[in-house]
C-alpha cells in the first residue's frame, strides 16, 4: 500500500495501480472509454481520462499511469474539466448521435460520459463523416461504423484475447472504421463478446436488435448450463422471455467472456419446436399430449412394470438434485443398479482417483500455472471458456503449454509443444507420460513432454478429458502435484453436469458422495446391450439422446425400439426420443431450472430460474418426486429445490452442510469446505497404471483410423436457434492431404465413410495438420453422426 | 364544562315573528317577490348550460388530452421510431413499445427501427404530458379528446392504429377570448 493525495484527500491503494483503478479506492470515478483490463495492457486510445499530477507539466491518462507513493493527482480542477469537456466534444464530432434508434441508448458509456463529463454542446457544424449502415458484421453483430469512436476494444479483443485475428482497423484518420481485414464475416467462438466490450453502439447484437430498452427489463442471474464450463450469465428478461445473454463476471469460472453458443443460444427456448407438455405415445404410434397426471401414472406404471430391469441414464444439464432423485428412485424403489451419466465407463476407483480434492486444480489456476497441459482434449468444443483462458495464461503470464492430443488443437499455435497420437490413445499415452515422468522408459514425445512441464516450474496443471482416467492421477503424483496450491488435475467431464452427477452418484458403481456399491450394476454400453437382448426393459433418460449423445448408434436404436417402456426429459425431440420414447416430460429450459449444478473444478453453483415454465413445464425435481412417489420412494416430500439440495447434501458427505445461502451467486467449491476432509480415500492400488503400447498416430496397415469429435456447435439448442442455424455443424471428415491424395480426393468433395457394413456421408475439409492415417468426424449430429460407425478403421470412398 | 358564554352576560334571544298577521303576508309574498326579481334580471340572458353530449365544450389549445401520434404529412412513414424514450418518462408506467427493424420492402418509420407495438393504457395515464416532452421526434403529442369512458377497462389501452387515427369528432378549441 501507498499514499498518494486526490482532489486534496489523501488515498491508500496498491502501488503501480493504474490511476482509475487506484482513484476509485478514494471514491472517484475518472471516466474511461478505451481502458479495460480484462484486455489487457492499456493503450491510452480515446485520452477520456485525462488528469493532473502535479510535477508533471502536461495532463496524463489516468488508464496507463501507474500510481507512485505521494503523488498529487487533481480530477476536479479547471484544466482537467476542460479537457474532458473537450475530449467528449471531440468524440462526439463525427458521431452520429442517433441515441433514439440506438440499440445501447440507456446503457451506453457513451451516452453517460457525454452527459457526466461533456460541455453539452458542440461547435461543429460541419458534415459529419458517413458510412453505410447498418451493417452485418456477421450474422450475430451489426456494425454501425458511424458510431464508431475508435477505441481498439473490439480489434484489441480479436487480436490478443479471442486470438482470432480477424478484425482490424482498415485505413487512418477520421476515415479509420473497424472491419475484418478482407472484408468476410466475423465468425469466430466467441465473437459476441465484442457486443459487450463496444463502449458505444457500434458494435449490437443482431438477435436482440430493437428487442428491448434497459427499463423495459429485467436481468436475472444464473449459469449457462450447455457444455461443463459452466458460465455465470445473466439473462436478460422482458414480458418473461429471454431475450439476451450477458456475462456474469466471475474471475473463478468464466473472466467475464462467453462462447457464442451460451450467448445466443438462448432462443432455443422460446420455439415452438420446445416440447412444452407431458406426452405419451397413442395407439397409432404418435406422441400425444396429456395431462401430468396421465404421464406420471404412465411413467410410474412402465417403471414399476420393470423394476430392477430399468436403465437410467442422465446428461446435459441435468442439476445434481435431479440427478440425485432419480438416482435414489431407480435404487431405492426400482431395486435396478444399472444407471448412467458417462459417455465412456470410468471405474469408481479411476474417479475417486482423479477427484482427489489433493490433486484438483481451479480454472484460475490455468492462467498462473507454470505450465499446462491439454491432455485429449479439445477446449473450444468440450468446455468451451478454457480456450480463453488458457490464451490468456500463455500470452499475459508465460504459461508454458504443452498439447497432446489424437485430433489437432485450435490452441497448437501457441503451444510450445504439441503431440499427436492415434484416435483413442489418450490413456495409453498418459501411460506413457507416467512411465516417463518416473523416468521410465517412454517414447520421446512423452520424454519431450515431461521435460517440457518439468522446466517449466513445479506448478503444472493437466486439463484432461474423463475418459483418460486412472493414468491422471498417476501423472500428476509422478510430476509431484498432490497437495500443490495452484496445481493440479481440471478434468473435464462428457457432459456439462458430468462431474455433480457422478458425485450425486448417477453411476453404475458408485452411490451418492462415490461411496461403494455392493455390486455394481450396467454402464451405458451395457445398458444398451441388455436394452437390445431383452434384459432391460424400461429406459429412463435425462437430457440425453442415446441416438445423438453416445457411441454405437445402431446398438441404441435396436434397444430403444426393444424397449417396452422409454420415459425421456428432453426439451426437443430429437431422432431417438421423437421415434421412440413412451412418455416424454417437458424438461425445463436452463433459464427456467432451479438446481444446482458442480463445476468440473468441484465449485457448486446455482441454476436459479429467470421465467416462468413455458407451457406446462413443471420443475424437474417436483417431477421427480411426483414420480417417485407414485413408484413407492418413501421420501419426505421435496417441495423446494432447497428441500432436495438439503437431501442430497445429507447423503454426499463431501457437500454436508451446504445450502442455497452459502452458494450464492458466485458459488462456492466443495474442496474448500470443512466437510471436503470427509471425500473417501482412493484405493492406493487403482492408481497403478500398466506399461502402454505404442500410440503414435502411425498409419494402420489398411484403412484409417477413426477419431470423432463433438463440435461446440453440435447441440440441439443450436439447431433451433434461428440466429446460429448458420453455424449448424454438417458432417465433414478432416483428413491429411496426403491421404487425400493417395485416395484421390480433394476438398469439399462428398465422400462415404464406412467400416462393418455401417456407413455415413460426409464432406472432404483437408487438413494440413492432421496426422496421416488418421481422420475425423464429428460426433452429436442430427445427421451422419459418427456414432453410426462401430470401429476405429474406415474406410472412405467416393460417393 | 365551561358553557360557550360568559354566563355574567346577558343573553337576548330574538324570536321570528310570529305565524300569521303582517309577518305571515310578508313572508308568503314579499321574499317570493324577492326570488322572482333575480328570475326576472336573468331572464333576457343566454342560458351557460352546454348541451353535452350534443354539444361540446371548448378546451384551450394547450389542454392535455388523449394522445395523437404522428405521420409525416410528405411521406406518411410514422414519425415514432420506438425509442421507447416515452415509456422510459412515464410516470404512470402506462407505455408499452415494442420496437422492430424496418425492412427496405416494409418500411414504417423514417428511422432503422419503428414500434411494432405502442400502447398506452389510458386508464392508468395521469395526462401530464411528459411523454410528450420526452419524444425526440415530436411523434406523440397530447390530443384534446378528452370523451374517454368506456365499457370496459381493456378498452382503455389504446393501440398504435388507434393513437395514429384522426379522432372520429373533432374537439371544439376555445376560440380567443372566450
Ligand atoms: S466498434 Fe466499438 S469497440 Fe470497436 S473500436 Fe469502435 S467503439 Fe471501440
Ligand atoms: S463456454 Fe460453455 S458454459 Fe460458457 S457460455 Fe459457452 S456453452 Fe455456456
Ligand atoms: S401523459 Fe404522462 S402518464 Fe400519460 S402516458 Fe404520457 S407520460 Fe404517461
Ligand atoms: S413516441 Fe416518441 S418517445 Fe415514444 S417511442 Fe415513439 S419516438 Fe420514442
Ligand atoms: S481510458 Fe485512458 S486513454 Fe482511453
Amino acid at each position: 500500500m501507498i499514499t498518494f493525495s486526490i482532489d486534496g484527500r489523501e488515498v491508500q491503494s496498491p502501488e503501480n495501480l493504474m490511476l482509475v483503478d487506484a482513484a476509485k479506492y478514494g471514491d472517484v470515478e475518472i471516466p474511461v472509454f478505451c481502458y479495460e483490463p480484462k484486455l489487457g495492457n492499456p493503450v491510452g486510445a480515446c485520452r477520456m481520462c485525462l488528469v493532473e499530477i502535479e510535477g508533471i507539466p502536461k495532463l496524463q491518462t489516468g488508464c496507463s499511469t501507474p500510481v507512485k507513493d505521494g503523488m498529487v493527482v487533481h480530477t476536479q480542477n479547471t484544466r482537467v474539466h476542460e479537457a474532458q469537456e473537450a475530449v467528449v466534444e471531440f468524440l462526439l464530432i463525427n458521431h452520429p448521435l442517433d441515441c433514439p434508434v440506438c440499440d445501447k441508448g440507456g446503457e451506453c458509456p457513451l451516452q453517460d460520459i457525454s452527459f457526466g463529463w461533456g460541455g453539452g454542446r458542440s461547435r461543429f457544424i460541419e458534415p459529419k463523416r458517413h458510412f453505410q449502415k447498418p451493417l452485418e458484421l456477421s450474422p450475430l453483430i451489426a456494425i454501425d461504423r458511424e458510431r464508431c469512436i475508435l477505441c481498439y476494444r473490439c480489434v484489441r479483443y480479436s487480436q490478443e484475447v479471442a486470438e482470432d485475428y480477424q478484425l482490424v482497423l482498415q485505413e487512418r484518420g477520421a476515415a479509420s472504421y473497424v472491419a475484418t481485414f478482407d472484408g468476410h464475416p466475423y465468425v469466430a467462438p466467441f465473437s459476441g463478446n465484442i457486443i459487450e466490450l463496444c463502449p458505444v453502439g457500434a458494435l449490437t447484437s443482431r438477435p436482440y436488435r430493437f428487442r428491448a430498452r434497459p427499463w423495459d427489463i429485467e436481468g436475472s442471474g444464473s449459469v449457462c448450463t450447455m457444455c461443463p464450463g459452466q458460465c455465470n450469465v445473466t439473462f436478460t428478461v422482458r414480458d418473461d422471455r429471454v431475450l439476451r445473454v450477458l456475462q456474469r463476471d466471475n474471475a473463478e469460472v468464466d473472466d467475464g467472456w462467453l462462447c457464442d453458443r451460451g450467448r445466443f443460444a438462448y432462443q432455443a427456448i422460446h420455439v415452438d419446436e420446445r416440447v412444452t407438455s407431458p406426452m405419451v405415445r397413442g395407439q397409432d404410434g404418435q406422441l400425444v399430449p396429456v395431462s401430468w397426471d396421465r404421464a406420471l401414472s404412465e411413467a410410474a406404471a412402465g417403471l414399476t412394470a420393470a423394476g430392477s430391469a430399468v436403465g437410467a441414464l442422465a446428461g446435459s444439464g441435468t442439476t445434481n438434485e435431479e440427478g440425485f432423485l432419480v438416482q435414489r428412485i431407480v435404487r431405492e424403489a426400482l431395486g435396478s443398479r444399472d444407471l448412467d451419466s458417462q459417455r465412456a465407463p470410468v471405474s469408481r476407483d479411476a474417479l475417486l482417483a482423479i477427484s482427489d480434492p489433493a490433486l484438483q486444480a481451479t480454472v484460475p489456476d490455468l492462467e498462473f500455472a507454470h505450465a499446462v497441459l491439454v491432455l485429449d482434449t479439445e477446449p473450444v468444443d468440450d468446455m468451451a471458456i478454457l480456450d480463453l483462458r488458457i490464451r490468456k495464461g500463455v500470452r499475459r503470464n508465460h504459461v508454458k503449454l504443452a498439447i497432446a492430443s489424437a485430433r489437432p488443437s485450435s490452441l497448437d499455435a501457441n503451444a510450445a509443444a504439441s503431440v499427436r497420437f492415434a484416435p483413442g490413445a489418450g490413456p495409453a499415452f498418459a501411460a506413457e507420460l507416467v512411465s516417463a515422468a518416473k523416468g521410465e522408459p517412454s517414447s520421446d514425445d512423452a520424454r519431450s513432454i515431461v521435460a517440457l512441464l518439468r522446466e517449466a516450474g513445479e506448478d503444472v496443471v493437466i486439463l484432461a478429458s474423463e475418459r483418460v482416467g486412472v493414468a491422471l492421477a498417476a501423472l500428476a503424483d509422478a510430476l509431484g502435484l498432490r497437495d500443490r496450491a495452484g496445481a493440479g488435475l481440471l478434468v473435464v467431464p462428457s457432459s456439462a453436469n458430468g462431474r455433480g452427477l457422478r458425485e450425486v452418484g448417477f453411476l453404475p458403481d458408485a452411490g451418492p458422495g462415490l461411496s461403494p456399491v455392493a455390486e455394481p450394476g450396467r454402464h451405458a454400453g451395457q445398458i444398451a446391450e441388455a436394452a437390445a437382448t431383452g434384459d432391460i426393459t424400461a429406459l429412463w433418460l435425462l437430457g440425453i439422446d442415446p441416438l445423438r449423445d453416445l457411441p454405437y448408434r445402431l446398438r441404441w436404436e435396436q434397444a430403444l425400439s426393444r424397449a417396452a417402456t422409454v420415459i425421456a426429459h428432453t426439451n426437443f425431440l430429437t431422432e431417438g426420443i421423437r421415434d421412440h420414447a413412451t412418455v416424454v416430460f417437458p424438461a425445463e429450459a436452463y433459464a427456467e431450472k432451479d438446481g444446482t449444478l458442480t463445476h468440473p473444478d468441484g465449485r457448486l453453483q446455482r441454476v436459479r430460474p429467470a421465467i416462468g415454465h413455458s407451457g406446462a413445464g413443471r420443475y424437474g425435481w417436483q417431477v421427480l418426486t411426483d414420480l417417485g412417489t407414485r413408484v413407492g420412494l418413501h421420501v419426505p416430500r421435496v417441495l423446494t429445490s432447497g428441500i432436495a439440495l438439503a437431501q442430497l447434501a445429507q447423503a454426499v458427505p463431501f457437500y454436508a452442510g451446504i445450502t442455497q445461502d452459502e452458494i450464492g451467486g458466485r458459488g462456492i467449491r466443495w474442496q474448500e469446505r470443512p466437510a471436503a476432509s470427509a471425500f473417501p480415500a482412493p484405493a492406493p492400488a487403482s492408481v497403478n497404471v500398466s506399461p502402454a503400447p505404442r500410440v503414435g498416430p502411425s498409419a494402420p496397415a489398411s484403412g484409417l483410423r477413426l477419431g470423432t469429435f463433438r463440435s461446440i456447435w453440435a447441440s440441439p439448442e443450436v439447431e433451433h436457434s434461428p440466429a446460429l442455424a448458420f453455424l449448424r455443424p454438417r458432417q465433414k471428415i478432416e483428413m491429411a492431404p496426403s491421404d487425400a491424395d493417395r485416395l484421390g480426393l480433394g476438398d469439399g468433395q462428398r465422400v462415404l465413410v464406412s467400416n462393418n457394413g455401417t456407413q455415413v456421408s460426409a464432406t472432404v475439409a483437408l487438413r494440413q495438420a492432421i496426422p496421416a492415417g488418421s481422420v475425423f468426424l464429428q460426433d452429436g449430429l442430427a445427421e451422419d453422426s459418427a456414432n453410426v460407425l462401430t470401429g476405429s478403421i474406415v474406410e472412405v470412398r467416393r460417393a | 364544562m365551561t358553557p360557550p358564554y360568559d354566563p355574567g352576560d346577558v343573553v337576548e334571544v330574538l324570536r321570528a315573528p310570529e305565524p300569521g298577521g303582517a309577518g305571515g303576508a310578508y313572508r308568503a309574498f314579499g321574499e317570493t317577490l324577492r326570488g322572482l326579481k333575480t328570475t326576472m334580471k336573468r331572464m333576457t340572458e343566454k342560458p351557460v348550460t352546454v348541451q353535452y353530449p350534443e354539444e361540446k365544450y371548448p378546451v384551450y389549445p394547450r389542454f392535455r388530452g388523449r394522445h395523437k401520434l404522428h405521420r409525416f404529412e410528405d411521406t406518411g412513414l410514422e414519425k415514432c421510431v420506438g425509442c421507447s424514450l416515452c415509456a422510459a418518462a412515464c410516470p404512470a408506467d402506462c407505455i408499452r413499445v415494442v420496437a422492430a427493424e424496418n425492412q427496405p420492402e416494409h418500411r414504417v418509420s423514417a428511422g432503422e427501427r419503428y414500434a411494432a407495438v405502442y400502447e398506452i393504457n389510458l386508464s392508468r395515464c395521469i395526462f401530464c404530458g411528459y411523454c410528450e416532452v420526452a419524444c425526440p421526434f415530436d411523434a406523440i403529442t397530447m390530443g384534446h379528446d378528452y370523451e374517454l369512458s368506456d365499457y370496459d377497462r381493456s378498452d382503455l389501452i389504446f393501440t398504435k392504429e388507434m393513437l395514429l387515427a384522426e379522432p372520429l369528432e373533432r374537439t371544439p378549441l376555445r376560440r380567443e377570448g372566450e
